[in-house]
């Protein structure tokens, strides 16, 4: 009995040191500055802790008091930041969906309390995909240091690799794709003196050389057709150019480029004339029902004195899955000529309702392009229009959509204005979009400390399972199956 | 006489360290400083945590943390100096518990010596010398573990922490454990032994195999250690003559017996094997040591620290030839006001050695991006910081890349940007006041021109964009000076860029824009240009339009009289007007 006292003696002690009651708090007419803006977001029921702290001031103490909707209440104290513990939020948020949080921050400051209004965060009935892979890399210019292709569990703050270029030295590694986020179905680019396109369906690996004598240069950007018998590419021949005033500072062009597809099948790649024109014809991408491709295409410039008139419209042009044959005509669904605009990026909803891409001033390379933003076309009507619930005066650019098309993920440099991270925002049945959140890290002042940028985000729906060391073999063993070209 | 013997013994432990402090303070304080930019050493646990979740983790940490001291040589050679006469001691030490033989003492500097040499060569990380470190303390430890089955247990433990700890020299030890349970516990039974052994191979054999199926590294560079080399791929030979010392010489203290001897011929034989290792450490040093890069490293630290006399000094005691030192010296001309008229007095190399060209490593960007920042092309300066840090080998951050690009962020009112960099120097040891006080100037534009070099910069950089041109450098010189007509650096090397091309007209087309730059007389070497292209026009001398002194005229009228003389007139020519544009002109290939 003795002990027991003590013993809860000693718990209360603990409990006081570390919570302190946040007494006669004068109360603030406005909402916290949090740091990563957290406050009104809608987030999925699965998503990692939203640890936060305040950037804007100093403070002696943050108090935050979450209290669900439906049922539960988290309450915690810091000095820093709030860390959420793992279950405690998990639980929070699966006794909530589809409800809300109400969040309470108070502050400590010259030991008096303040309290701000509260915010909600919204939790969707929308589940998201197991996680995200990207690219980190150091935003840089032609040389690359450490990098790598890293899977991130959004349920929680593990990321793991799924492959480094520490692993054959000299090596980059970029181009990441799945099949409608199915893991099983993977593309993978590494370049260097021991470089090949790596393709792994179900499991099994190949690597592939995707020059051939009458395409331009190797396979990239790739995007799975459906039915995971071909891979749309371009083949670009780009350079990179440096700009000389402040607020710019890369320019990357293609000075030739043109849409090929790979015939898994039968190891071929197929083209058509439209595809492969003088214009530059990039990023293609396969409709979600495999029937059609849309890609970006410009009219040939001068580079050193046009580039500024570089500019990609929207096309689309019919694709037949059965033959491996194209349509005879190309439909231009958003025109570089009408908007002023250009065109990168273009990713549909797998659901089949939109298409969402980034439209920049010019050029296709719009991660190093401040205006660049969101668009959104809604497929039944050929609206179009900028998705000013996510875009900043900052560059966003990649982006990509959930396996259920009620999410999608992008970059931005909205942060520092060059190292670019990954924003979640979700999108209902009326087409409503929410305010993007910061994808959440266990410290929040990660973003602050990271040379990284994140790269190419894409949803996986389970981890990606790569054997390290059969891809070290097989890309030292410079033996590669050749594609070919079918004329 | 065994008194003297053992005061010879520290004395000579004390000369030792005091030799190597010297050489690297006076004559190789250079790759020091060379060494201490192309890391970062950041007092956060998400460093220390990245060092250590690769094998060699703790070396590493240790060694970036010694070498961030390179930053004043004279310590960074301390640093060095202490490790090695460490190493001597630790050999030292462990040979003792083999056998007391003063006169092989002179052999326990061996390894000390041949590390010494590792660390002349640049690639060379200090890391390879702390995971030595490393593995002979935990062999010292082992001497105080009398039971053999705790010595047993030991070994695995402490070879497996090795591993973790010191990185791919950490077979080492293992060799060390078997050659002293061999020469100096000789405890073990027959079952002992053969567990031991079976213990210390699987420890030495497993841990690479098991690092590779979490790690992204070759099972080789799991091997042979991540941080002992700044490349990927190197040859082991250096490294393992090192490693193979640490064991030879205990090996030797064991069979090696010497007879005794008389005190004073005892005392001669061990003057003797000192100066046999002396002679021999000299004649290792001299194949170690490269005083070419020492050379161009040193114009590179003059350069980076603004110390523009002392790089003049440097060139007038011995010529630079090489690109890089030549680009440093022509920047150093320059802003002592000496480039036009001085600069054909030392060896000139071609546009090259005005403005090299752009290379993928880590070296050439960081030294050509000096240039570009002072003439006022911020953002190939910033890039060609970025590009030399994300160059280096080994993945490392380079503190002088993130200053400069701090810098540059900050006078193109990138703020957001220029911060994270100031903050991450902030975690810094010798950047951090630098980054704290440059904090103050964020968002405050009468701050940042309070510091005059700056303010400057401000005014010469560029508002009207357009695309930087490698191979148009004329062009973009001639831009920026038309953005600024005041920028008087761009000026000079305009038209030492046309000089050094050997284009006359274009350099007679851009003389003319610096006439409102104040000079007082047209500069000596302009002179000459301006002498030679009249010459080569064809035209009549009498209607020479510009200024020239009459001592410059009287040497260009001897000049082409003896180079239409023919004969010996060449050798004549190098050495009476070596130091004229007209020499460079004609006999410069």
């Amino acid at each position: 009995m003795k002990h027991s006292i003590l013993y809860f003696l000693y718990f209360v002690f603990l409990l006081s040191a570390c919570n302190e009651p946040v007494q006669s708090p004068v109360m603030v007419n406005a909402k916290p500055l949090l740091y990563p803006d957290y406050t009104d977001v809608t987030v999925p029921a699965t998503i990692a802790p939203l640890n936060f702290t305040l950037a804007a001031e100093k403070f002696d103490r943050i108090d935050v008091v979450v209290t669900g909707s439906q049922k539960g209440k988290l309450h915690l104290q810091s000095k820093e930041v709030i860390q959420f513990p793992l279950q405690d939020w998990k639980k929070l948020l699966a006794d909530n969906k589809a409800s809300d949080l109400k969040v309470v921050v108070s502050v400590k400051q010259q030991g008096k309390w303040k309290q701000y209004q509260p915010f909600a965060v919204h939790v969707s009935g929308y589940p998201i995909d197991y996680g995200l892979v990207y690219r980190l890399i150091a935003p840089g210019y032609e040389v690359y240091s450490k990098m790598g292709i890293y899977q991130r569990d959004l349920s929680s703050f593990e990321q793991k690799a799924i492959v480094e270029n520490t692993l054959v030295p000299g090596t980059c590694v970029n181009c990441h794709a799945f099949n409608r986020n199915n893991p099983a179905q993977m593309n993978l680019h590494v370049r260097g003196a021991n470089g090949a396109t790596m393709l792994q369906v179900n499991g099994k690996m190949e690597l592939y050389n995707t020059k051939t004598d009458s395409t331009i240069s190797p396979c990239v950007y790739p995007y799975w057709h459906p039915s995971g018998q071909y891979i749309a590419y371009s083949v670009n021949q780009t350079r990179q150019a440096f700009h000389v005033v402040k607020h710019e500072r890369i320019e990357v062009f293609d000075q030739a480029s043109d849409v090929v597809v790979y015939d898994l099948r039968n190891n071929r790649l197929i083209s058509c004339p439209q595809l492969k024109t003088e214009a530059f014809e990039t990023f293609p991408v396969f409709s979600p029902d495999g029937k059609s491709l849309y890609f970006c295409s410009s009219k040939q410039q001068d580079i050193q004195s046009n580039y500024k008139r570089i500019k990609y419209s929207l096309c689309r042009i019919a694709f037949d899955a059965k033959t491996a044959t194209f349509g005879n005509k190309v439909d231009t669904l958003i025109s570089a000529a009408k908007t002023g605009k250009s065109i990168s990026f273009p990713r549909p909803s797998f659901d089949g309702n939109y298409l969402m891409y980034t439209q920049s001033d010019y050029g296709n390379f719009s991660i190093w392009h401040r205006e660049a933003d969101l668009y959104l076309l809604k497929l039944a009507d050929g609206t179009s229009r900028p998705l000013t619930e996510v875009n900043s005066n900052n560059t966003e650019s990649f982006h990509d959509w959930s396996s259920n098309s009620h999410w999608f993920v992008f970059s931005s440099r909205r942060g520092d204005g060059l190292y670019t991270r990954l924003y979640i925002a979700s999108i209902d049945g009326q087409g409503r979009v929410s305010k993007p959140f910061l994808l959440p890290q266990k410290d929040p002042r990660f973003y602050d400390a990271t040379l990284f940028s994140y790269n190419i985000p894409e949803f996986v729906t389970a981890p990606v399972k790569v054997n390290a060391n059969e891809l070290e073999k097989k890309l030292l063993q410079k033996d590669r199956k050749k594609m070919y070209y079918a004329h | 006489m065994n008194k003297l013997l053992t005061y010879s013994e520290k004395g000579l432990s004390l000369l030792f360290g005091i030799v190597v402090w010297l050489f690297f303070t006076f004559f190789y304080s250079s790759h020091l400083h060379y060494q201490e930019q192309f890391q970062m050493f950041l007092f956060t646990s998400d460093y220390w945590s990245d060092l250590m979740s690769r094998p060699g983790g703790l070396a590493d940490y240790i060694g970036t943390f010694l070498t961030q001291f390179y930053y004043y040589a004279w310590l960074g050679a301390l640093i060095i100096a202490c490790l090695l006469v460490l190493l001597q001691q630790q050999i030292y030490r462990i040979t003792q518990e083999i056998r007391t033989e003063p006169l092989l003492y002179p052999l326990t500097f061996i390894p000390s010596l041949l590390f010494w040499s590792l660390l002349c060569d640049e690639s060379y990380l200090l890391a390879s010398l702390i995971a030595v470190h490393l593995i002979l303390v935990a062999v010292q430890l082992c001497f105080y573990i009398r039971r053999p089955w705790f010595r047993i247990g030991y070994a695995a433990v402490v070879l497996l922490l090795l591993y973790w700890l010191a990185g791919g020299a950490f077979w080492i030890a293992a060799l060390l454990f078997v050659l002293l349970e061999f020469a100096c516990f000789n405890q073990f039974t027959r079952l002992q032994w053969t567990l031991f052994l079976l213990v210390v191979v699987a420890c030495v054999v497993v841990p690479p195999f098991i690092a590779k199926q979490f790690l992204f590294y070759s099972l080789s560079r799991l091997w042979w250690g991540i941080c002992y080399n700044r490349y990927p791929v190197i040859s082991p030979i250096p490294l393992l003559v090192a490693w193979s010392s640490l064991i030879l010489i205990p090996l030797l203290f064991r069979f090696v017996s010497v007879k005794s001897l008389k005190p004073n011929t005892t005392l001669i034989w061990f003057l003797l094997e000192v100066l046999v290792l002396a002679i021999s450490g000299h004649w290792l040093m001299q194949r170690s040591v490269d005083w070419s890069k020492e050379s161009v490293m040193a114009y590179d630290y003059s350069v980076r620290m603004e110390q523009w006399n002392k790089v003049i000094a440097m060139a007038d005691r011995k010529t630079p030839d090489s690109p890089l030192s030549v680009a440093c010296l022509n920047l150093a001309l320059c802003q002592q006001g000496k480039l036009n008229d001085t600069m054909f007095r030392y060896f000139q190399n071609g546009p090259e050695g005005l403005l090299p060209g752009f290379q993928r490593d880590f070296t050439v960007p960081m030294i050509v991006g000096e240039i570009y920042y002072h003439l006022g092309f911020l953002n190939t300066s910033m890039r060609y910081a970025f590009e030399a840090m994300e160059a280096i080998p080994d993945y490392k951050k380079s503190s002088r890349a993130i200053k400069r690009m701090a810098e540059v962020n900050l006078l193109n009112g990138e703020y957001k940007v220029a911060e994270k960099y100031l903050r991450l120097l902030q975690h810094t040891l010798f950047y951090s006041r630098w980054a704290t006080e440059t904090l103050k100037c964020l968002g405050n534009e009468t701050l940042i021109d309070r510091n005059p070099a700056w303010a400057q910069l401000r005014k010469y950089r560029i508002t009207d964009d357009f695309l930087f041109s490698e191979q148009q450098k004329d062009q973009m010189l001639g831009l920026l000076f038309v953005h600024c007509k005041t920028n008087r650096i761009a000026y000079e090397y305009l038209i030492a860029y046309t000089l050094l091309s050997k284009d006359l007209t274009r350099f007679v087309q851009y003389f003319p824009l610096g006439k409102e730059l104040g000079y007082s007389s047209i500069p000596v070497h302009y002179q000459e240009a301006l002498l030679a292209f009249w010459a080569g026009s064809g035209r009549n001398p009498s209607e020479f339009p510009w200024p020239v002194s009459q001592a410059v005229g009287q040497q260009f009228t001897n000049y082409v009289r003896l180079s239409t003389a023919g004969g010996y007139a060449e050798t004549q020519i190098r050495d009476l007007y070596s130091q004229t544009y007209w020499y460079y002109l004609q006999f410069r290939k």
